[in-house]
């Protein structure tokens, strides 16, 4: 368990990528049901289809954004901090942002018309049997408005998709962005 | 009498054409202003006090983190003798930060660009190659340091300020000190921050997010109306209006410009809706509902921490949202969870300038130390899920602010007026301990038109 209890960036860890060394191969059958997978959740929330996109999720879902701290010298490389986070959400609460979609939420209504990026995905199996972890680069450009210039943000996604009944669901997403200041003005889309 | 303001701007506009005193309204062209901006920087950000963070990020000695004052930035340090110091990020030899780190330990910070180096209290150390003395032989070692704030600390919160012999941090706090105590000062060990802050930066000035911290309850009804909607603040989405929860309570005020907003439980909450504090003692109602942050555990040490009279309101009608000018927001609110806990969430944000048409949102995130550790991480997610960047309650204003300040630079729109005419008057309620200003009832713009009387009575000060 992380220790919630102390401010200090002591706490922040290197830890990115993949962890399983079993790695599915570009081009196997998996690994091509999995980025179809991830291109279909992109145009799920790309086109706000909400709906489809809970129906990829598993219930007992994590989905998280550490923040990033600039560091130096020899701590130059723990800059992931899972104290703190821009996203600290679970299924319920996923519910309750995306119900909140649908009725007055001011951030997406008008709505941001969007675009992600998803490319460099890296997949291997976890030791539970049916889960993959599955690594990805998401770039995404927003269009607030009428705006002439678009908010950016970009990240790596570590993710674990499990195998239920012929299609794949999101267990755990953990979002690590680039930025330790955001550009982007929030976070009322999911990423 | 009002005073005479001491500037004049390019275009002829004077403080009393911007802040119309007589009127009560702000002229929206104050919104995005270069020359305005500039006088800012100098009249408040390099005048007043201004919170950096908190102790507990800098828990060692060494320990650091680097923090804006204004568009000045500085380092926060520990030193050996457990002092807080807080330093100018610039290198007295050709300007280059001293510090290109967020945070970190560090014994001596040393400037990559020629080699000069600090201690954390910010004195010289030297610079490479001793013999040659690369100092030069104008200025002693003593005069090389790192330009040092005036620092003070309050429940844990580091503040700071360049105006070395002005006003204490206490006489700056003045009578709101009384309801701050109540959130900041009521536990044995003190609050804790949780992680590193949340930073975002927004396209407005920082006098919108700043004048809504000046307790703008108002607004919460419409732009936050999904609150309702979701059923967390009493009422149904078809009676907002009817209902009006979390807009009746004591709004509290002072002349700097700080105020804080209290509210009953009950009142602003489904699920408190049924809370009855009647002819309950205040051991029986901070039982029966602790305040926001505070645990049945943490009870006690409230009695030992605060005044009787502290203890009371805290206890009643709790400070639950406010600010302190110039730029700070603190929300220390009860956060209905959807699997029905009720654990609170601490969040101060301050709103750093980055030009007249940028802002950085820094979120901080706290718990008491001494709260069980599965209250800390149920109220670090209550937090992150209603405040700050994903923030469903702030997701809103951030998207609300930069379009005021779009409206700001219109030849025709800049000379509309922000008012504040909605006025409910000083008024002190029946039963009630602390000082200030004080408006009953309704939220009204009283507190917030005091927020603009002290923006007007700094920046009349060259």
């Amino acid at each position: 368990m992380v220790n919630y209890a102390t401010a200090a960036v002591d706490q922040a860890s290197v830890m990115r990528g993949l962890v399983s060394k079993t790695r599915v191969p570009l081009g196997s059958e998996i690994y091509n049901r999995l980025l179809e997978t991830l291109y279909d959740e992109a145009a799920a929330l790309d086109e706000r289809r909400f709906d489809d996109w809970i129906a990829l999720l598993a219930t007992d879902l994590i989905y998280t954004a550490p923040v990033r701290v600039t560091r130096s010298g020899a701590n130059k490389d723990r800059d992931v901090m899972r104290t703190m986070m821009h996203f600290d959400d679970n299924y319920e609460s996923i519910l309750m942002r995306t119900g909140r979609l649908s009725k007055s939420a001011w951030a997406e209504d008008p709505p941001s018309r969007t675009r992600r990026f998803v490319t460099n995905v890296r997949v291997a199996e976890c030791e539970a049997a049916g889960e993959y972890e599955v690594s990805s680069y998401l770039y995404v450009e927003r269009s607030r408005f009428d705006v002439a210039h678009n908010e950016t943000t970009s990240a790596e996604r570590r993710d674990i998709w499990r195998h239920v009944d012929g299609s794949y669901k999101l267990a755990r997403r953990e979002i690590i962005v680039d930025q330790s200041t955001l550009g982007m003005s929030n976070f009322a889309i999911f990423l | 009498m009002l005073q005479k303001a001491t500037f004049t701007l390019s275009d002829g506009s004077t403080l009393d054409d911007l802040i119309k005193r007589d009127s009560n309204e702000v002229s929206l062209r104050v919104m995005n202003d270069e020359e305005l901006y500039k006088l800012e920087m100098e009249r408040i950000f390099a005048k007043t006090w201004l919170l950096l963070g908190h102790e507990t990020e800098i828990p060692k000695a060494g320990d650091f983190v680097v923090r804006d004052m204004g568009e000045d930035q500085v380092i926060v340090t520990r030193d050996r003798n457990n002092e807080i110091h807080v330093n100018l990020n610039v290198c007295p030899h050709r300007g280059m930060k001293v510090c290109t780190a967020e945070a970190g330990n560090a014994q001596a910070h040393r400037c990559i660009y020629h080699g000069w180096a600090f201690r954390p209290d910010g004195s010289f150390i030297g610079a490479p190659v001793e013999k040659e003395k690369m100092h030069g032989n104008l200025l002693s070692k003593e005069q090389l340091g790192l330009k040092k704030a005036r620092v003070q600390l309050y429940g844990g919160l580091i503040f700071a300020t360049w105006n070395i012999d002005g006003p204490s941090l206490d006489d700056f706090l003045g009578d709101i000190k009384f309801y701050l105590d109540q959130l900041f000062c009521r536990t044995d060990s003190g609050l804790e921050m949780l992680g590193p802050p949340q930073r975002f930066v927004l396209p407005c000035n920082w006098k919108i997010p700043g004048e809504q911290s000046g307790s703008d309850g108002f607004h919460t009804l419409t732009l936050h109306r999904s609150l309702m909607e979701g059923g967390i603040m009493g009422g149904t989405p078809e009676s907002i209006y009817d209902n009006a929860p979390g807009m009746y309570g004591v709004d509290v005020s002072d002349k700097h410009g700080h105020s804080l907003r209290c509210l009953e439980a009950a009142q602003t909450f489904k699920m408190f809706a049924d809370v009855s504090f009647e002819g309950k003692s205040v051991e029986e109602r901070l039982n029966l509902l602790p305040p926001p942050g505070i645990t049945k555990e943490l009870i006690p040490q409230l009695f030992k921490n605060l005044s009787k009279e502290q203890v009371e309101q805290l206890a009643t009608i709790p400070p639950q949202v406010g600010g302190i000018f110039p730029n700070i927001l603190l929300a220390f609110i009860f956060a209905p969870r959807t699997d029905g806990g009720s654990s609170g969430a601490l969040a101060l944000h301050t709103y750093v300038p980055r030009g007249p048409d940028k802002v950085e949102f820094i979120n901080f995130i706290f718990a008491e130390k001494d709260a069980p550790e599965q209250v800390k991480r149920d109220m670090l997610q209550n937090a992150i899920q209603q405040t700050g960047t994903s923030g469903i309650i702030e997701q809103d204003d951030a998207d609300t602010w930069p379009q005021i300040m779009r409206n700001s630079r219109g030849t025709v729109s800049k000379t509309i007026t922000l008012k504040y005419q909605a006025l409910h008057g000083h008024e002190r309620p029946e039963n009630w301990y602390g000082e200030g200003l004080l408006y009953p009832g309704f939220t009204k713009d009283d507190t917030q038109w005091n927020w603009w009387l002290a923006y007007y009575d700094l920046m009349a000060q060259a």
